[in-house]
This record gives C-alpha cells, structure tokens and sequence, in this order.
C-alpha cells in the first residue's frame, strides 16, 4: 500500500496541503465468548481501509475510506484538503508544526512472540477459554453466571506522510478473562473476575500465574469470598489502593486532563500547571508506548498514528507536573517535545491525543508495610471503569475490597464507588509498593469523543492514599 | 451512493452476497448485513477547528449449521469484502465442535414497519455550513458572562442506511437521516470549574443553534459558587430530564432487554404483571414513533420495529427481545434487534454479532412542573442536573449504583438554595422507581435514544 499512500500524499500537496499523512491498516480481530455451557459469540472482524489527514496553515481537514481503490484513496484526499481550507478561516486557534526528519521503520519493531494467535486454530483458543470457565466454575458457589472471553487483535499498519517517513509495523493484542456472578442468601449478586490482556503471544497462557486455570480460580474463589462480604460503609477514608485501580486513576483522572488538546483550549484545570507541585513526592506518573512488556505487561505500540516514535514519557515527578501528552501540533504550540501520543482507534478516525500506557511508578514498600500504613480504612481492588470530569472529579468502580483495622484485614466489602478530586488526592499519596504491573487488553478500552473502545496500558503499584470518598450506605 | 439510491443499492448486494453465501452449502442458513452512513461533523473548541467527512461502509454475514453459528464482518461493502466474511463466518461454522443451544434459526421473512421522518434538508448540509452554525453558538455563549471561558461546539449531519438478507426468504432495507449540534461550556472563578451543554438533535428539521450557547453558559456559571454540602444522609433528589433519562436508560434500558432477562440475571425476569415502580409511572419503547432517532422500517435482522410497552402505571408490562433471546423466553422477537453497544448501534454496528437494544424509551409525563417538584420539597433535597460520574457503570443483576453528580443543587423548603459542590448518590434503582415522589411534565428527547421527565425520588444514600 505504500506506493497508494505515497500517491494520496503527492495529490493533497499538489492541492494545497501544507502537510499529508497518509494511513493504512488491516486489522483481524477476534472474539470468544462462552457464557455458562453457551458460545454466545463467535467472530472473526476484518478492519481495512485508509485515512487521510491534511494540514493548511495549522488546520487539519479528515478523511477516509472502506475502500483502498485508488480512486477512492484520490476523493479522500481531496475532501481532506477542502475541509482543511474551508476550515482554516474559523479557526482561531492553529497549531501548525515543523516538518521533521523522515523515519523509517525497522522489523524490530514489531514485538516478537512465540505462539502468534494467527498461527493457531480455533479449537486451541476455545480450549483456553473452556479450561477457565470450568476451574471458575469449581471453585465458584451459588454460580447464577460464568462469562468466560478470548479476544485477539493483530495486523498491520502502515503511514506515509510530507515529511518522507515510511512506517509499517504489526499491533497485537491478545486477552482472556472471565467474570463470576453468585448470588447471595438474601437474593444479592456478587462477582469475582480475573484475566490478563495485553502484547503477548498465546504463550503468556501457560506461565504459571496465567494460565486459563490460574485465572478461572481466581475469579471463582473470588465470587465465593464475596457471598460473605459486607457493604462498604459510606463517608472518607484511608485507602490502600491496588495496582489496576491504581492504574484506572492514572488513567481516567490524570492522564485524561495531561492530554494537550485539552491543554491548548484551556479545557483541562492542568493548563499553564507545568513546574507546579500537584502531589506528593509519592506520586510519579509515567505515559509511554514502548514499555517493557516481558517485565510489567502492559501494550506495545513503537509508532503513534502522526507516525511519531513513542518514548517514555514523564508526566509528573515527585509530584511536580513536567509534561503533557502531545501531537504534533499541540508539542509545538506548548513548546515541548513530540510524544507519540497521537492516535486514532481505527482508519475512520482522525488521531488525537490519547494515552498509551498510563502509570504510577512503584515506590519502595512491601504489601505488609502498605497495610501497616494504611492502619484503618479500605483495601480497593480491581476496577469496573470508571469516569472523569473536566474539573478533575472522577469515580471509580472497585470490584471487590477488605475493610483493614490497624494493618489487619478483618473482613471482604463488596463492590464500591470511589470518589474525589484527583488534584487533591495527588496531595495525599502517601506511599506505593515496591512492585509494578501493567494490564491492557481486548475489552473494554479507552473512550474519548466517539472513538471508543482503544486499546491502552495501565497500572502502578499498590498506593496508599488518606481521604478517599468511598460509596455505599449511608447510616 | 446518493440518499434516494441507497436502499435499493444495498437490497442489490445483498442479494447477490446472499446467493454467493448460500451456494457454500445448501443446507446451512446465511445472513447478509450491509450498512452505509455518510458523516459529515465539525467543531471548533477555543479556536481549534475540526473537520470530518467520510463515508462508513461494513458489511456482516453469520451462517448455522445446525446449532453451530459463524460470525465475520469488515469494512467495504464490494462483493469480494462480503465473500470474504460469506466465507470466514461460513468456515466458522464449519470447523467449531461447540453448539449454541439456544440458536433456533435467523429471523423468519414478514413485513416491514416504517420509516421515520427525514428532512431532505439535512442532505444539503456540508462543512461550511456546520462550522458556521458552530460559530453562532459560541458567539452567543461568549455573549453571556465573561466567567464562561472554555466553549466548544460541535454540529453533525448524517444519512445512511442498512439490509438484511437471509434463507429464510427475508430481503429489507431501511434508510434514516439526522442531524444535531451541541454547545459546552466551562464556567471559571478561581480554582472553581463547573461544566453544562445544551444540544438539538432531529431528523425532522435542520437543527436550530438559536438559544444553545446561551443557555449552556448561563447553566454553567450559575452553578459557580458551589457550596459543600457536608452530610451523610438519605433524602429525596430530583433528576431533570437529562440525568432522569440516563437514570432510566441505565436501569431498564438495560435490566428490561432479552439477555439478562433469558439468564436470569435481570431481577425482573420473573416480575411480569408485578407492580415495580410507583403507578405514576409508565414506560414504553417506540421503534415506530415518527420522530424518534432509533425509527426504522426494520432492526438490525430484518424484524419490523413496533411499540412496546414495558411498565403501565407501574406494572411491568414487557421486555424486549430480537429473534435469538425472544425463541429463548419463548415469545416473538419485539424488532429490537441492535448490532453494537450504544444506542443505535454507534458509527460501525456491522462489526457487532445481534443483541438486543432499546428503540427509543419514553417515559410518560406527569404533571408536575419543575417548580411544583421543587416547592414540593419540605425538608432537604439534591436537585441533579447534567451527566452524573458512573451512571453507566450499574449492575444490571443488583441495580445498585454510586454516582457523582458535579452539576447538582440544594433544594431546601421548596426552594433552590445554592449549588453544592460535587454529592455522591447511592441505591438501589428499582428501589427509586418505588420510591417515585413526582414525575415532571417536561419531556426532553434525548440523543441517546430516550426521551423522559423529571424524577423525583425519595430514599438515596447521599455523602456531600
């Protein structure tokens, strides 16, 4: 495809298109659901086409296709350059970038791994998907549902743009989890999930930690535990928070607001923030696409979709805000360097700053210190998702939890809404564990505007924090 | 592809991907699904223009053999793209050793309903004149008080349409049209950010921006100066139309639908005829309504959409099914077929297998105005208004939910006191619908596929 995406870009130049990019991608996704004794969902997606985006005076014009006809590649283009022109006029605020150095992508890299879903069958993943519902079930009680989910995402993508850069890589996702409902005595249902998504090749479901029956155990002996647990009292409290809610807060709190659309517009309260003292020296944020995955998990992605190399990236140290999560055009209006945070979920869309994987690092206590610390309050595991406002409000859904007195769990809480401020909960991290663990996976995703649901990373290690709004009853 | 041509276009592909899939083998069932939607969307956020145009197209085919069902769709609707899926979702069915025992066949052939209304209008409606309607809206915001600082504004139009095509002898299509602009704004003082949004969304006019920009940006600052609340207790709130309808769509758009309700994971499963809800309250889902932005002639697998109610002055009257989930309880499908996780599908629901998916929700008016609701309240109430935090993330089994509503009031004596600051909300939703003390008279049409009152409603857990 490159030599059409190199002929789209030379087109929208000849037509007045100060800057071209030009995308490619065929995707395969694939997904597995068994719900109970039931295949509920058996499906393989093919996502092919291209999209073009180009830039006159700062201002961007958007198009697509379903089509990779080289006619249709030419009405793209062209309705990219009229949108960018007709465009140019309203726009108060442009961000026009420098051209840079052309990039050239290596085999390298696409991450290697040693069991590609392509090269296996069906049957080996529904068997990966049977062996974990039915450990669920066993360890389970008073089951009323066991959803048990594969998913794969793997292909190519490809960028061309003005700059003479010429990009071609593989993504690849895989995930499986499954999520047990039990009901209670009283009628209440409860669940207990587990899983493990991210960069890996189906080898990842035979190390011991993972494997379909590691994770069908967990999530059934989850289910059970929470039959007995209690609702967690309403009002403030000292938190230990675990690494995938601890992530889901990096996430949806934080790294929302540090995207710099929402910085050059004004939208996010981190604006004109950079060098300000926002947290403890507890809390350090990271964003970045080239993680090491065989160490934490977590996403891979070498290039964003502005075919711009992904770093590193450090959002916040010891509490001080240092950087934003950039494309091209908000890096050069900020003044700050190119991150590789520009991507788009699939060809129909434009890319726009999103994160890549988002994450506290780890800080130097054992799970036993963390509990001493915490002394009174809630142990919040695992996330349902959750939810930001503009002004930095946010609420998470923790799945399961323990109330702690003194360092010591007494007992199970079931699933709970946390609440607060991130800008003020940044103020009191007290403290993380030594350990750090990214996820990322197939389902769920990352929604902003209407591109949803796109793949990203997550995690930290465990954090204590002091006042976090916990839902639940009121007395 | 043009609006006019579109249907029968597709009828065409379809039929001719149908013949293709069935020549595979003659004794399997096959499926066609092909869908088409032109979008075109603009918006500018503080001076940074956005501007989208492209055409949507995908195309999606399932086949049985027997109980063993194959599903693979992609995007382009050409003959080779749906030979491709024909022969992916074929060899799906081929090669798994696992049967759906539930799977009973694709929807049999009947008649089509009717399309809603489109105004021709919206078709002549292009960039420039989107990004001109956006420039109305925040000329007018800006207008209003100089603490509305961060304004946006977006306008979208759209047309499309999809068919289906099955063995069973089924060959429809349906084609639809609207349009919609949206104005945000963020009041600022201080360290203190509050956020409100108007919106027109139609398929029956060209949308009016007149009034958006101002109304957001007078919501918006009136809610600075926020109060912190400071209890932990239970008392009545007061849902206007936007979050009343959310809280609807969060609960019974989801609790009601084929799936949980075969699983018996929705508590309602076994409740027809039982009184649920205060018998101020009744509830239908519209797939026929005129103006409705979920009308179709046919869902998503080729079933004639139609009206169903769900709860009559608080009895529960219905749920809703497609073919698969409505063979499975035992009954007819509802024409609530629904490829894809919004409402209506979001912008690519050839790329989801067939759930179940409400049409377009109405929740009966009362006769409360929302003066009355207000004055009403003796002691202490939280009035809510725009998108709570976590209204989404419910537990369809439980009904419990915990959101965090930013846009609230106190309301106390019968009267609106002052904003507060951020209260979390906490229950039971099927508790609330007993717990109804007043249904408002203003019914709002939503763009997400419901339109509904107030709700006033006694009993939730709030910590301030």
């Amino acid at each position: 495809m490159f030599d059409e995406l190199q002929r789209s870009v030379e087109a929208a130049e000849k037509m007045g298109a100060e800057f071209v990019e030009a995308r490619f991608e065929d995707l395969t996704l694939r997904t597995l659901e068994r719900t109970d004794d039931i295949w509920k969902d058996i499906q393989i997606k093919s996502r092919m086409g291209i999209a073009i985006t180009s830039y006159v005076e700062g201002v961007t014009g958007f198009s697509f296709s379903a089509s990779t006809k080289t006619s249709d590649i030419l009405v793209a283009a062209e309705k990219s350059v009229k949108m960018a022109k007709a465009s140019s006029s309203a726009a108060k605020l442009k961000l026009p970038f420098e051209d840079g150095d052309p990039i050239e992508s290596k085999s390298s890299d696409t991450l290697s791994v040693k069991i590609h879903p392509r090269d296996q069958d069906l049957g080996y993943k529904t068997d990966l998907v049977n062996r974990m519902v039915e450990t669920a079930r066993e360890h389970g009680e008073s089951i009323r549902n066991i959803r048990g989910l594969y998913g794969e995402l793997y292909g190519t993508k490809q960028l061309v743009n003005s700059d003479g850069s010429k990009i071609d890589w593989q993504f690849l996702v895989t995930d499986l989890r499954v999520s047990v409902t039990s009901m209670t005595q009283s009628g209440a249902m409860v669940r207990g999930a587990d899983g493990k998504g991210g960069t890996h090749g189906l080898e990842i479901f035979s190390e011991d930690e993972t494997t379909p029956e590691a994770i069908g155990e967990a999530a059934g002996s989850r289910s059970k535990e929470q039959l007995k647990a209690k609702a967690c009292p309403a009002g403030k409290f000292r938190s230990l928070i675990e690494n995938r809610l601890v992530g889901v807060l990096a996430h949806e709190s934080f790294g929302h607001l540090s995207e710099a659309d929402f910085i050059v517009t004004g939208g996010s309260p981190l604006t004109e923030k950079l060098g300000t003292t926002l947290g403890t020296e507890h809390a350090t944020i990271y964003d970045g696409g080239n993680v090491d995955i065989d160490k934490y998990g977590g996403l891979w992605l070498p290039y964003d979709d502005q075919g711009i190399p992904t770093s590193i990236t450090t959002v916040l140290k010891e509490g001080v805000l240092k950087h934003y999560l950039h494309n091209r055009g908000t890096a050069a209006k900020v003044g700050q360097d190119v991150t590789g945070n520009a991507r788009a979920v699939t060809f129909a869309y434009p890319p726009i700053c999103r994160m890549t994987n988002t994450y506290f690092a780890p800080g130097d206590l054992t799970e036993e210190e963390a509990l001493e610390l915490l002394d009174t309050g809630v142990y919040a595991i695992q996330s349902m998702g959750g939810q930001v406002q503009g002004d930095g409000s946010f609420l998470f859904k923790a799945i399961r939890g323990y109330w702690v007195e003194r360092g010591q769990i007494q007992y199970p809480i079931r699933e709970v809404a946390l609440s607060g401020n991130i800008l003020e909960l940044l103020s009191k991290v007290e403290g993380g564990t030594k350990e750090l663990k990214l996820s990322s996976g197939y389902f769920g995703g990352c929604g902003k505007g209407d591109q949803f649901p796109l793949p990203t990373g997550l995690g930290g290690p465990m954090l204590v924090i002091d006042g976090v709004t916990f839902g639940g009853e009121a007395g | 592809m043009d609006y006019d041509s579109l249907k029968d276009e597709l009828l065409s592909i379809a039929d001719t991907g149908l013949k293709y899939a069935a020549s595979l083998d003659k004794s399997a069932e096959f499926e066609v699904f092909l869908f088409v939607q032109s979008d075109i969307e603009a918006g500018i956020n503080q001076g940074v223009v956005t501007a989208k145009d492209g055409i949507v197209m995908g195309n999606a085919v399932r086949a049985a053999r027997g109980k063993k069902v194959g599903f693979a769709c992609g995007s382009g609707i050409d003959a080779e793209r749906v030979r491709l899926s024909a022969d992916e979702a074929f060899g799906i069915a081929n090669s798994i050793d696992v049967e759906d025992e539930r799977f009973e066949g694709f929807c049999d052939s009947g008649a089509s309903g009717k399309e809603g209304n489109f105004a021709k209008e919206i078709l002549e409606l292009g960039t420039e004149e989107l990004l001109r309607s956006c420039e109305e809206i925040i000329k007018e915001a800006q207008s209003v008080d100089e603490r509305a600082k961060i304004i946006s504004a977006d306008a979208s139009a759209s047309w499309g349409g999809y068919a289906v095509a099955n063995t069973r002898g089924l060959l429809l299509g349906t084609s639809y049209g609207d349009n919609g602009c949206s104005a945000n704004v963020q009041a600022i003082e201080g360290d203190e950010r509050k956020g409100a949004f108007e919106f027109d969304v139609t398929r029956e006019r060209v949308f009016e921006t007149s009034g958006l920009g101002k109304k957001a940006a007078e919501e918006a600052v009136a809610l600075l100066g926020a109060k912190k609340l400071d209890l932990t207790t239970k008392m009545q709130t007061i849902w206007t139309p936007v979050p009343a309808s959310l809280y609807v769509m969060s609960s019974l758009g989801q609790s009601v639908l084929g799936q949980p309700v075969v699983e018996g994971i929705s508590p309602l499963c076994d409740r027809i005829g039982d009184r649920i809800a205060h018998e101020g309250l009744t509830v239908v889902d519209d797939g026929q309504k005129p103006s409705g932005l979920g009308t179709n002639a046919i869902d998503h697998e080729g079933n004639a959409q139609r009206r169903n109610p769900i709860i009559e002055k608080g009895v529960l009257k219905g749920f809703l099914f497609n073919t698969y989930f409505g063979r499975a309880f035992g009954v007819d499908s509802t024409g609530n077929c629904g490829r894809g996780s919004s409402p209506f599908g979001g912008s690519t629901p050839y790329e989801s297998t067939p759930g179940v998916a409400p049409k377009w929700f109405e929740v009966s008016p009362g006769k409360s105005s929302e003066e009355d609701l207000i004055s009403s309240v003796d002691e202490k109430a939280i009035m809510v208004k725009g998108f709570p935090l976590g209204i989404f993330h419910t537990n369809v089994s439980t009904g419990e939910f915990s959101i965090v509503a930013g846009e609230a009031y106190l309301v106390e004596k019968g009267e609106v006191k002052h904003p507060v600051q951020p209260v979390s909300i906490a229950g039971s939703f099927y508790d609330g619908f007993k717990n109804l003390t007043g249904i408002g008279n203003d019914v709002l049409p939503m763009p997400w596929g419901v339109e509904s009152p107030a709700l006033a409603i006694d009993g939730f857990s709030i910590v301030g």
